[in-house]
C-alpha cells in the first residue's frame, strides 16, 4: 500500500500508540482487501458496545485505542436504557463494566446515539460518501438505499478509521465491486414482515453474490429496512439493488443468473421461523423504529388499553424525543417505547421465554441457544398487534 | 519452510487442530476456547495453531479472540486458506499471529506447526520437505500419463506426470527436462509454462511440486524402471484414472482450464 509522509508517519508512532494501533490495522486490512490507498472517511459508526459481546478484553483494547475520533462516529446500541432502565433488570457488574465501556467510548468524542440506525438524524450520509460503518444492517441499508459507500467493517476497523479518519480503499468503495451479480424476481407483493421474510430466504442462498431485486410496486424505506437486516444477518452480504427504486440499480449486472420467489417460498419462511407459542411479549424495533413507524403505530392503538403480553417499542433517543405525542399514546395504551437498545442485545431471557416479532433479524437471532434463548413468533405487525388490543 | 501471506505479525508454535470448517467465533467458539460446532465441535483451540478455512457470520467476532487472550485461552497462532477482514482484525488486536493463502489438506491435526505472520510463513516440524518437478506433456489434444512403478517408494501403480526430485544446484525446471530425459527419452520437448508451487502431503513428507507444462510432436518414448506403462490421454479421460494427489487441478491450472 501507498502510505502518505504523514500516513507514515502515524505508522512508525510518532503521534501516539493509539494512533499508530489504528493505522496498523487499516494498513494491515487494506493489503488484506488489496487496497493501494488509504481514502478520507465522512462518517463513522461503531458496533462491539455490549459488554456481553466485549468483555474484558474489549475493555483493554479500548484503552489501549483510546484517542479523539476524527470524524463524525455513532455508537450501536447496548443491553439497557441508560436513562429509564428495562426492558429487563440488569446485574450490577454488568451495569458497571457497561458504563466503564460508554465512558471509553464517550471520551473518544464519539457521540451518544446507541442506535443501529444512526442514518436517521444522527449521521446522514450522501450518495457517493465514503464511510467507515460496522453494525451489517445499517451499512448494507446506506449501501443500497442511500448509495453511500462503506465495507462490512467491524467493530476494531470502524473504530481505527474514526481515530484515522481514512479508510483503506477497497471492496464497496470501487465502483466496480457494486454491481449485481444475480437476478431475483419476486412475483408477489410484500409488506414489511413479507420483506424480512424475503431477506431471511435470501441470506443463506446468496451468501455473498450481490442480487438485483425485482419487486412488485414501489416498496417504501422502512420495507426496505426490514429486508436489509434480515439479509445482513443471514449471509455477509454488503448491498442489494431493487430495480427502479435504488440509487445505483443500473449497474450492469454481471451473470444472467435468476432466482424465481413466489408466494410460497415467504409463507414457508415465515413459518420456518416461528413457534406456535403464545409470546410473553411483543418486541418491535429491529432495526430501530423511524418516525414514520412509531406514528403508524401510535394511530393503531390510540385512546385503546393493552391487554395480554407487554408491548415493547425500541428506537433512538432522538426519534423518542422528537416523537413525544406518539410515544405519548403509546405509553397511554400501556405499551413502553424504550431508547439505546432492542431486544437482540438486551438479555431478555431473564424475564421472557417467549417473544412475538415483526423483525426477520430478531427472528434469527433469539432463538439461538446460549444467546437470545427465547421462543419467536414472527408474523406481521397487524397480527401481533391482535395480542395486545383487546 | 512453506510460503504464506502474513496476515497478524509475530511468531507462534504449536499443536495443529485442523477444521475443515468456516468459523464464527461469535456462537462456534466458546468463551473456554472450546469450538462448538462442525467437524471440530468439542476440540480445544487454547494455545494450539487453529487451522480452519475462514471466517463467516458477526462482525462482533473480532472481540471473541481479544475475550480468549485475556482468559489465557486464545490460539497460540492462526493458519486461514483465505483470511477474511473479522479474523483478521480479531487476530491484530489480540496480538495472535497469523497468515493465509496456504491449503489445509497438507496439515494434520496433531502436527508440530510454527507460524511466522511478520515474514509470512510456515513450517511443519514433523514433516521432510521435498522439493519435486512434475512435467506435464501434451501432444495435440492429449496428455501423456505416466503408470508408476509397483515398487515405487510413493503413490506405487498410480498415475502421474513426468517427476522427480530436484537435485542440489539444480532449478526445478531443470530437473523436469533432466526427468524428461530419464523417463521418456523424448528429445524434441518445449516449455510452455511454469506453474505455481503446488504443496502435497504424503505420510510425514511434504512435497513442494514445480510443474512444468511442455510440448512435444513426437511420441517415441522408451521407459525406465520408474514407470510400468505410459498412456496419451485427453483430458476427459484423466478422470477415470486414479492419479497421484492434485495431478488434475494442477494441469487445469496449467493450461488455464477452468475447473
Amino acid at each position: 500500500m501507498y502510505l502518505t509522509r504523514e500516513e507514515e508517519s502515524i505508522y512508525d508512532g510518532n503521534q501516539g500508540e493509539a494512533k499508530k494501533i489504528a493505522i496498523r490495522l487499516l494498513v494491515a486490512l487494506g493489503e488484506l482487501g488489496g487496497a493501494e490507498r488509504l481514502i478520507p472517511i465522512k462518517s463513522a459508526h461503531i458496533s462491539g458496545v455490549s459488554y456481553k459481546n466485549i468483555g474484558d478484553g474489549g475493555i483493554q483494547f479500548l484503552k489501549k485505542i483510546s484517542d479523539r475520533v476524527s470524524v463524525p462516529t455513532t455508537l450501536n446500541p447496548l443491553g439497557f436504557d441508560i436513562e429509564n432502565g428495562g426492558p429487563v433488570d440488569i446485574d450490577e457488574n454488568f451495569r458497571k463494566k457497561q458504563m466503564e465501556i460508554i465512558h471509553l467510548y464517550l471520551n473518544m468524542g464519539i457521540r451518544e446515539s446507541f442506535t443501529c440506525t444512526p442514518y436517521y438524524f444522527y449521521s446522514e450520509p450522501q450518495f457517493g460518501d465514503h464511510l467507515a460503518w460496522a453494525e451489517s444492517s445499517a451499512i448494507i441499508y446506506v449501501n443500497s438505499l442511500i448509495g453511500a459507500r462503506t465495507n462490512r467493517e467491524s467493530g476494531p476497523s470502524a473504530l481505527a478509521s474514526a481515530i484515522i479518519g481514512k479508510t483503506p480503499d477497497h471492496g464497496l468503495h470501487r465502483t466496480e465491486n457494486r454491481r449485481p451479480q444475480i437476478i431475483i424476481n419476486v412475483s408477489v407483493p410484500l409488506d414489511y414482515t413479507g420483506f424480512a421474510s424475503l431477506g431471511l430466504y435470501l441470506g443463506p442462498l446468496l451468501r455473498n453474490r450481490i442480487p438485483l431485486i425485482r419487486v412488485q410496486g414501489r416498496p417504501k424505506d422502512m420495507e426496505l429496512k426490514a429486508l436489509s437486516a434480515a439479509l445482513s444477518a443471514t449471509s455477509s452480504l454488503p448491498m442489494f439493488h431493487v430495480e427502479g427504486i435504488t440509487p445505483e440499480s443500473n449497474l450492469p449486472v454481471e451473470s444472467g443468473e435468476k432466482v424465481e420467489v413466489g408466494t410460497e417460498i415467504i409463507k414457508e419462511t415465515m413459518a420456518k421461523n416461528t413457534s406456535s407459542t403464545e409470546p410473553e411479549v411483543i418486541a418491535i424495533g429491529c432495526p430501530h423504529l423511524s418516525p414514520e413507524e412509531i406514528e403508524y403505530i401510535a394511530n393503531l392503538v390510540k385512546g385503546k388499553k393493552k391487554v395480554g403480553p407487554d408491548l415493547l417499542l425500541f428506537t433512538s433517543r432522538e426519534v423518542r424525543e422528537r416523537e413525544s405525542k406518539a410515544v405519548e399514546i403509546i405509553e397511554e395504551f400501556g405499551g413502553k417505547v424504550l431508547a439505546d437498545t432492542c431486544m437482540v442485545v438486551s438479555p431478555l431471557s431473564s424475564k421472557y421465554k417467549s417473544t412475538g416479532t415483526n423483525s426477520g433479524k430478531a427472528s434469527f437471532y433469539l432463538p439461538m441457544k446460549g444467546y437470545g434463548n427465547q421462543k419467536v413468533s414472527f408474523m406481521g405487525i397487524l397480527d401481533l398487534l391482535r395480542w395486545v388490543i383487546s | 519452510m512453506i510460503k504464506a501471506r502474513g496476515l497478524s505479525p509475530g511468531r507462534a508454535e504449536g499443536e495443529a487442530v485442523v477444521c475443515d470448517q468456516y468459523i464464527s467465533p461469535l456462537g462456534e467458539i466458546s468463551n473456554e476456547g472450546i469450538i462448538a460446532s462442525g467437524p471440530c465441535e468439542g476440540r480445544e483451540i487454547s494455545g494450539k495453531v487453529m487451522i480452519f478455512k475462514g471466517g463467516r457470520g458477526s462482525t462482533v467476532g473480532s472481540y471473541v479472540f481479544i475475550q480468549l487472550r485475556e482468559k489465557g485461552k486464545a490460539p497460540a497462532g492462526m493458519i486461514n486458506e483465505i483470511g477474511d477482514q473479522m479474523i483478521v482484525t480479531g487476530a491484530i488486536i489480540s496480538e495472535i499471529p497469523m497468515v493465509d493463502s496456504v491449503p489445509l489438506d497438507i496439515f494434520i491435526s496433531g502436527d508440530h506447526v510454527s507460524v511466522d505472520g511478520t515474514a509470512g510463513s510456515v513450517e511443519i516440524r514433523n514433516v521432510e520437505e521435498r522439493e519435486v518437478a512434475t512435467a506435464y506433456i501434451t501432444r495435440e489434444d492429449k496428455i501423456l500419463v505416466m503408470k508408476r512403478s509397483e515398487s515405487a517408494p510413493t503413490y506405487p501403480g498410480s498415475f502421474g506426470g513426468v517427476s522427480g526430485y530436484v537435485e542440489k544446484g539444480e532449478k526445478p525446471v531443470e530437473a523436469a527436462l533432466r526427468e524428461v530425459g530419464e523417463e521418456t527419452s523424448l528429445k524434441d520437448v518445449n516449455i510452455l509454462n511454469v506453474g505455481k508451487e503446488v504443496l502435497v502431503r504424503y505420510q510425514n513428507i511434504l512435497f513442494k511440486i514445480t510443474p512444468v507444462l511442455m510440448k512435444t510432436s513426437s511420441d517415441e518414448i522408451k521407459l525406465n524402471y520408474e514407470n510400468s506403462a505410459f498412456f496419451w490421454m485427453t483430458r476427459e479421460e484423466l478422470n477415470s484414472i486414479k492419479t497421484v494427489l492434485k495431478f488434475k487441478e494442477t494441469y487445469d491450472l496449467l493450461v488455464g482450464r477452468k475447473p
